[in-house]
């Protein structure tokens, strides 16, 4: 109720502010940005939506239990309708909006106040929002590369990332080259490793760090990043509601990406991140101590404006089954539609306590209308 | 206390002696900027001449680049919106914000052309306000030049003399030009061209060239081979002189074209640095005006 209510809210908004124009107290041209971003999917694999609900993945420590947030069904799949909003407040603030709604209902993705005004390059934001933790967190999965996250991603950070209200502070250091130093506060509970599911006391966050760096060689530019996640592991089992987990958690990020366009239309990208977790317990007889590490590589060739091939191999390095391989073509229309056939073969899970091979095919359509701004690099 | 001012004294000269740092964003902004602000203005380029200046590279280099800017110059009329907005929305610099005194907007300065009545985007990658190329109508230069003057000023009136100076030098030499290049060009008018994109709009209004087709189906829209064949089919009707095709593009379907009709394809560069041999300004329209046999 309170979801549609909020769907509601937002588009009666929209429409009264459109429905004065033109007269003595036109306010339509304060109309902020909107968009609507939709991406829709056909999705094939061997084994039933039920028993992929029963298997589990190698690193799986709590609910998640499919590792799965879009192209969760055999058979067509409308993963999200993304409604999102941008505008000046002022000329000290920007703000935006971003609300996800799915066939479950709407969520509010993230909403949050940026600083335009700040002197000695800082910039803060607050409200709800996607942590800037490593390359991929803080983006937005209609930019994503493949269809789905990596698996590390899934497992460690959860599958809709680091995302929870909170305060971020950015300063990008006086340096000839590209550097930025970050800080964030979040609450606590983010769900993933993070999950504070039971024993919860007040005060305690989720800190986040990182430090990214990127400079040019000739037509190739070279970003590397390290991060850092701490705070509070209380996880319960999704199904029984048991205490798995108690205690605390450091998730520490090291990513790597090279980037070489040949033309204005055609690039190779490499990238690659790895990811690790030291899970420490308070109480070994609820879970013991976890260290794990996991990584993906990617390769992204972009052949001209409608082209697009990529390639993705990823895999854990402690308690793992095997690897998980992903192929993909994307074909553009424009730049407001895509089409994208991808294809993975997913040796990372087991299934009722076996090792089963997953061969998944997604067929996948992203479209985006309204003012739909510039992607950052 | 006395340290301070001590220290403030020794400062002070150095802020004062320092150079006005401009960041702008395509080579002939540059050129301008240059050329009005000479040494008393640092000048930062972020595009390559030679790439397709709607799909700049947002590079984190760049943001770096604009990070400590006293000021920024752009283009406008949407031609930075793929990417200038994320660097200044991620340089966390307040004198680039576009509500900025020390932001420039070129395009709210000159008129511009092919101001669509209705935008749809089944139309292509449409520029709402009019085609944005309007720096290669050479008559443009000199309004450009003046209004970068005008923005330099209003942001360091202490050197306004040196700007005046500097304007008044530029626009006697391109004026002298302009005569030289309209002579060259008095015999293409009324002349039809075939175009990859609406590049050359300005160039063919100022010289009275008609651009009869795009190779492009619509704005943005890579071409189609039944878009091509209607095209070579239009060109043996109207029989214009030549495809003039920039030099970002691959130029694979328009020597199909030109295989099948007969008619030539002339490179044109849209900007400094857009070829080798274009250096600067005067070089870009000594090129263009002699490009067309």
């Amino acid at each position: 109720m309170q979801k549609k209510l909020l769907l509601l809210s937002t588009l009666c908004a929209t429409l009264t502010l459109a429905g004065e124009s033109g007269g003595s107290f036109d306010q339509s041209k304060f109309i902020p940005d909107i968009s609507l971003i939709m991406d829709t999917s056909f999705v094939s694999r061997n084994v039933s939506n039920t028993d992929l609900e029963k298997s589990a993945p190698t690193s799986n420590y709590g609910e998640y239990g499919t590792f799965k947030e879009f192209n969760t069904n055999n058979g067509f799949n409308l993963n999200y309708a993304e409604l999102a909003m941008h505008s000046n407040v002022d000329q000290a603030f920007e703000l935006d909006g971003i609300f996800h709604h799915s066939t479950e209902g709407v969520e509010i993705e993230e909403a949050y106040f940026t600083t335009k005004a700040l002197p000695y390059s800082l910039k803060v934001k607050g409200g709800k929002f996607k942590s800037d933790f490593g390359r991929l967190n803080s983006q937005h999965a209609h930019v994503w590369d493949f269809a789905d996250a990596p698996l590390v991603y899934n497992s460690f950070l959860s599958p809709e990332g680091i995302n929870a209200p909170g305060v971020q502070f950015q300063w990008l250091a006086p340096t000839p080259w590209y550097m930025k130093l970050g800080f964030e506060a979040m609450q606590k509970g983010n769900g993933g490793t993070f999950a504070n599911d039971f024993d919860k006391k007040d005060g305690e966050a989720l800190y986040v760090g990182y430090l990214k760096n990127s400079f040019d060689i000739k037509d190739a530019s070279l970003l590397l990043g390290v991060s850092y996640a701490n705070g509070v592991s209380n996880i319960e089992d999704a199904e029984s509601a048991a205490a798995i987990y108690k205690g605390n958690s450091e998730v520490y990020g090291a990513d790597l990406s090279i980037k070489n366009y040949f033309n204005s239309y055609s690039f190779i990208n490499w990238q690659s991140e790895l990811l690790r977790r030291d899970m420490i317990s308070d109480d070994v007889t609820i879970g013991e101590d976890k260290k794990q590490s996991g990584y993906y590589t990617q390769l992204i060739y972009q052949m001209d404006e409608n082209w697009k091939a990529g390639l993705r191999y990823e895999d854990f390095l402690q308690d793992s089954y095997g690897a998980k391989t992903t192929v993909n073509a994307s074909y553009k229309t424009s730049e407001f539609a895509q089409l994208r056939l991808q294809y993975s073969y997913d040796e990372t899970f087991k299934m009722y306590g076996n090792k089963k091979a997953i061969d998944e095919i997604i067929l996948q359509l992203t479209f985006a209308i309204g003012a739909h701004g510039a992607h950052s690099f | 206390m006395k340290k301070y001012i001590f220290a403030l004294l020794f400062l002070l000269p150095l802020t004062l002696f320092a150079n006005l740092s401009v960041a702008v964003t395509y080579p002939y902004i540059g050129a301008l900027t240059k050329a009005i602000g000479a040494d008393k203005v640092d000048t930062v380029v972020l595009a390559k001449g030679n790439w397709d200046p709607h799909f700049i590279v947002p590079r984190p280099s760049l943001i770096a680049k604009v990070r400590d800017a006293d000021a920024l110059i752009m283009n406008g009329g949407q031609l930075e919106i793929g990417w200038l907005p994320p660097l200044i929305e991620r340089a966390s610099n307040p004198k680039i914000a576009t509500t900025a005194k020390t932001f420039l907007d070129l395009s709210r300065h000159v008129e511009l052309l092919q101001k669509p009545t209705s935008v749809d985007r089944s139309g292509g990658d449409v520029h709402p306000e009019g085609n944005p190329h309007f720096h290669l109508d050479p008559n443009n230069i000199l309004i450009l030049a003046g209004t970068i003057k005008e923005f330099l000023i209003s942001i360091d009136s202490q050197n306004s003399a040196v700007y005046e100076k500097n304007y008044a030098q530029f626009s006697d030499m391109w004026n002298k030009k302009l005569n030289t290049w309209k002579s060259k060009m008095a015999d293409k008018n009324a002349l039809k061209v075939v175009q990859y994109h609406n590049v050359m709009a300005y160039f063919n209004h100022a010289y009275g060239l008609t651009s009869i087709a795009t190779i492009e189906p619509l704005p943005g829209i890579p071409p189609s081979s039944k878009h091509t064949m209607e095209l070579i089919e239009l060109i043996k009707k109207e029989s214009p002189c030549c495809i003039l095709h920039d030099v970002y593009h691959d130029t694979k379907t328009a020597e199909f074209i030109s295989e099948k009709s007969g008619i030539k394809v002339v490179i044109m560069p849209h900007d400094v640095g857009a070829l080798d041999t274009i250096e600067d300004l005067v070089s870009l329209f000594d090129y263009l005006t002699s490009a067309i046999k």
